[in-house]
């Protein structure tokens, strides 16, 4: 404990408990963790960039069929490779203690895959065939009725895909969505 | 001013950066005019809604703002903010003066940087910016209010920390979530969030009950010795029946049997009723000394008896206010969306994946669930319509199916009562003068058989005691599979399926239940028409308490036995061999209903028993600790990952439901108890009262005279009926409120549809446009 400490400084530990929702003490078990995926290079400094094959390598994100694209979500320079501020937003979004509103914002930019700030159909696509796995195969037919029992639950205005407000009352009333997207520390 | 000129400059240095007013942040979205040109489509990034949202707009305060003192209040998405739009828009802020904010707000905007959707580069720029803006001091009263405030935060940050620090059995929960998910897991937090309740509920007992009852503690036979009045043939066990139900001196060996059981030096103990005394305690303030002595010179008096009825009531009491507020949300919800839809194909896109399950193996069988389950509820939609065209007799044919399978069970639930009722008989018959004169009639042959028995005569009586016990826990395992397999046979929906072989299950454990009660009853009511020397138990309250005490052990004892003793074999086997026999017979997967059954028939017990024997709460507690081990070792050793799908929402409304129909089931055993049985005249804190009302009854007349006339005026008419008046009324007028909410969410519902429309047109309309002035 007292190596890991002296390599942050009170005011930095203070900064990092006053901006996200851990306490000083997870902040450290943060820091060990992220260490144990590249011990030498995060030794050298502590705020090191680590390549995302690396991230993925972290036990819960390497199951994760959405891997990468928190891994380019959470990354500061946006190509998925993350220094241990990024990692520490990551946690801290999938931390017990984070309001509904923030961890809707972070699922929606990450199901957001080509980016247009809407849950398209595309978009909705990708996500259901990750969700099934590589193994198994939904017909055609199938996928597009459930694309479209998804919009007509939760596109209200109609538009043909879902929008910020629409995916936010969604996951607010469906209370599976505020269980699931969680990684304990 | 300072602002917009600000503004003017960093447009035009960065080009295709969008400024939105506010220094701290940097938009990736082209969204100027220029931008605008290059790709039409991004016009939707200038739409006010996503601006809001992405937090790129500053929060002014005025003086309406200062009135809230919300400090850990999100910000809202339709909150009125004002906003400087980058020139060219219309700014909606007035110049004149840059408001300055005090040091509380700066304080309060401090906590909610927490909330915005940034990275953590940019929270600490905006940190260092709040920091350093300037700020006004408060104000005299208003400097200490803050400070208070900021002392209370403190306070309620360091509770939180110590609550988080000291949950219990946190890495096994997170184990248990990496393999099976958080459905399995919400399992295991509803076994903790019932340690809890016990938790407390057991000191409510120590300190009102528990704690008065030692320091006033008296060896019973002492007490028994000392009086010499008439009283005695009742109060004290006469001489004949010296073998009996209290601890016989002369024997003054402990035995192992004893602990058992409950009898012996237990059962004078204070863990049974029979053990509490009806005393009152007094403390006198004109002299220093506590005595025991009766009530009527002392000022303040904590009558025991009272105090017991009360504890008991307050232990209901506060489980009651815990389940409902663990189970209001689920409740709340569901009347919310009672007429809507169930975003039951959004739940299950954006819920259903677990991230926090880090094993390989589990996420493969994940991946297969998750299919599986959108597969059948598109598959059961498609069966629905067809479902509505089944051919008539098919439907008959299944009709008289299913009414031959409920029959089936029913016979199969009265069947096992009456096994247990004559297991029950039996062993009360052969118990060797351990309760004399029972009501059957029958001349006990062992009655005059004294002090030393052999060992194996003891195993013997002690299989006969345990007899009614074992075979109810024996049923409770073996005919849920029964009526798996019958269920087999119904053709209900999945969903269904679940369902009712439940609400078999909770039946056949409450008829085994009410079988034991009924007996209870029957023999602790002296039953005129039999032999007139028959008396009942001289303290059936403390038999009751053994009873359950029993019943206790003999079913935690069971699950051990079968947890490791029969399970882990199974599982071993599952193992290391392939065959598909020994596959289909041994491999085991963890039953949400079966288990959380379990528990909650341990809580009922608790609960019923409690009055009876005040240490049950404390033994359940124990025992409860131990099943959490039992279970995860069930769940991780012995079970592999479910195929189902398990929500934590579908999850806990089971446990909450299951367990607020056992809670119902005991509060009705227990004032039926509490009003038609009168308590035994000889032991515990109610003796010689014709209810156990009367005691708290008569310490209340006792009181104060205004303070009786103040509590009886809650009974006569004229606080009544305009009380009753007043409540139907405020019942109207909530529900009033809220059936004109819905129509309110309706109308809304439909214009936000018609607004999207209207949004959708008029954007295609802007790009025709463009493209027209394009060309």
């Amino acid at each position: 404990m007292g190596q890991t400490k002296s390599q942050f400084s009170d005011e930095e530990l203070q900064d990092y408990e006053d901006l996200t929702f851990f306490s000083k003490k997870e902040i450290l078990l943060a820091h060990k963790k992220f260490k144990s995926l590249a011990p030498e290079k995060v030794g050298h400094n502590k705020n090191a960039k680590l390549s995302m094959s690396k991230i993925l390598q972290y036990p819960e994100l390497r199951v994760n069929p959405f891997g990468d694209r928190i891994c380019k979500v959470f990354s500061s320079s946006e190509d998925g490779d993350m220094t241990f501020e990024d990692f520490l937003d990551m946690m801290n979004v999938f931390s017990d203690a984070c309001p509904k509103k923030l961890k809707a914002e972070y699922a929606f930019r990450i199901w957001d895959f080509d980016g247009d700030d809407m849950l398209g159909v595309s978009d909705l696509k990708q996500v259901i065939e990750r969700l099934c796995g590589s193994e198994n195969k939904l017909d055609d037919c199938d996928m597009k009725e459930i694309i479209h029992c998804i919009l007509a639950e939760a596109d209200f205005d109609d538009d043909g895909a879902l929008s910020f407000p629409e995916f936010e009352h969604v996951t607010d009333k469906s209370r599976d969505f505020l269980n699931s997207f969680r990684i304990r520390l | 001013m300072s602002d917009a000129s600000k503004n003017k400059q960093k447009t035009k240095k960065a080009n295709g950066w969008e400024e939105a007013g506010c220094e701290f942040y940097q938009e990736n979205y082209c969204a100027d005019w220029d931008g605008f040109a290059k790709n039409p489509i991004a016009i939707t990034t200038l739409l006010p809604s996503k601006q809001n949202r992405l937090g790129t707009t500053k929060r002014n305060y005025t003086h309406q703002d200062r009135k809230q003192k919300i400090c850990w209040q999100q910000f809202s998405s339709t909150a009125p903010r004002t906003y400087q739009q980058n020139e060219g828009q219309f700014s909606l802020l007035p110049d004149l003066s840059q408001i300055i904010n005090d040091e509380e707000h700066i304080w309060e905007e401090m906590f909610q940087i927490k909330q915005l959707p940034l990275s953590m580069h940019q929270k600490k720029e905006f940190k260092l910016d709040l920091q350093s803006a300037t700020k006004l001091r408060l104000q005299g009263f208003n400097q200490l209010k803050w400070k208070h405030r900021k002392a209370w935060q403190k306070i309620a940050l360091e509770w939180s920390k110590f609550n988080a620090a000291i949950k219990l059995w946190q890495s096994s929960l997170k184990n248990i979530e990496g393999h099976f998910g958080s459905g399995v897991a919400a399992y295991f937090t509803f076994l903790r969030w019932l340690f809890y309740l016990n938790c407390v509920t057991f000191l409510i007992i120590i300190i009102f009950v528990i704690i008065p009852n030692i320091l006033t503690y008296q060896n019973f036979v002492d007490r028994c010795k000392l009086a010499q009045n008439l009283n005695r043939s009742k109060n004290c066990p006469s001489e004949d029946n010296e073998r009996n139900t209290y601890f016989d001196l002369n024997r003054g060996s402990f035995d192992v049997l004893d602990i058992v059981q409950g009898t012996g030096i237990l059962e004078v103990s204070l863990m049974f009723y029979g053990g509490y005394s009806n005393k009152t305690i007094g403390i006198t303030f004109e002299d220093d000394n506590n005595s025991t002595q009766n009530e009527n010179s002392y000022q303040i008096y904590y009558d025991l008896s009272s105090a017991y009825i009360f504890a008991v009531l307050g232990y209901f009491a506060t489980t009651l206010i815990f389940i409902v507020k663990a189970s209001a949300r689920e409740f709340k919800d569901r009347l919310i969306n009672g007429r809507w839809q169930f975003y039951q194909y959004c739940n299950l896109a954006f819920g259903s994946w677990d991230f926090c399950i880090h094993n390989e193996k589990s996420s493969i069988i994940k991946h297969k669930a998750v299919f599986n389950e959108l597969k059948s509820s598109i598959h059961s939609k498609r069966i629905e319509t067809e479902r509505n065209n089944r051919s008539n007799d098919y439907m008959l044919k299944v009709i008289m199916i299913r009414i031959v399978i409920n029959f089936l069970v029913f016979i199969a639930l009265i069947l096992s009562a009456y096994v247990i009722y004559l297991l029950f008989n039996i062993s009360l018959k052969r118990d060797h003068g351990k309760f004399s004169n029972v009501d059957y009639g029958e001349e006990n042959p062992f009655d005059s058989v004294n002090a030393s028995r052999s060992s194996s005569l003891q195993l013997f009586e002690l299989f006969f005691d345990f007899a009614p016990y074992i075979c109810i826990v024996c049923l409770n395992l073996i005919m849920p599979v029964f009526f798996k397999y019958l269920c087999n046979f119904e053709k209900y929906s999945p969903l269904f399926v679940i369902k009712i072989s439940l609400i078999r299950m909770i039946f056949l454990r409450l008829a085994s239940l009410f079988i034991l009660l009924s007996r209870f009853y029957y023999i602790v009511i002296p039953n005129s028409e039999k032999n007139s020397r028959s008396t009942s138990y001289n303290c059936w309250e403390t038999f009751v308490g053994q009873q359950f005490y029993k019943l206790v052990l003999t079913d935690f004892v069971s699950h051990l036995f079968v947890t490791f003793c029969f399970n882990f074999p199974r599982a071993i086997l599952a193992i290391y061999f392939n065959n598909n026999i020994v596959k289909f017979a041994c491999e085991q997967e963890f039953e949400l209903s079966k288990h959380a059954l379990d528990i909650v028939y341990l809580q009922t017990i608790c609960w019923i028993g409690s009055f009876y024997m005040p240490f049950l709460p404390g033994l359940v507690l124990g025992i409860m600790f131990l099943m959490f081990y039992v279970k995860k070792f069930q769940c991780l050793v012995n079970s592999k990952p479910t195929k189902i799908l398990y929500g934590t929402s579908r999850s806990n409304s089971l446990f909450m439901s299951v367990l607020l129909i056992s809670f119902v089931v005991s509060v009705i055993v227990l004032t039926y108890a509490f009003a038609e049985v009168s308590p035994s005249e000889s032991c515990g804190s109610f003796r010689g009262l014709n209810t156990v009302w009367d005691a708290p009854l008569s310490s209340f007349m006792r009181m104060p005279i205004f303070f009786k006339n103040f509590v009886f005026f809650f009974g006569t008419p004229g606080f009544v009926i305009p009380c009753f008046f007043v409540l139907t009324l405020l019942l109207y007028y909530f529900y009033a409120v809220s059936d004109a909410n819905k129509n309110m969410v309706e109308v809304l519902k439909n214009q936000l549809v018609l607004e999207g429309h209207d949004k959708k047109f008029l954007l295609t309309r802007l790009l025709l446009t463009h493209q027209d002035t394009q060309e």
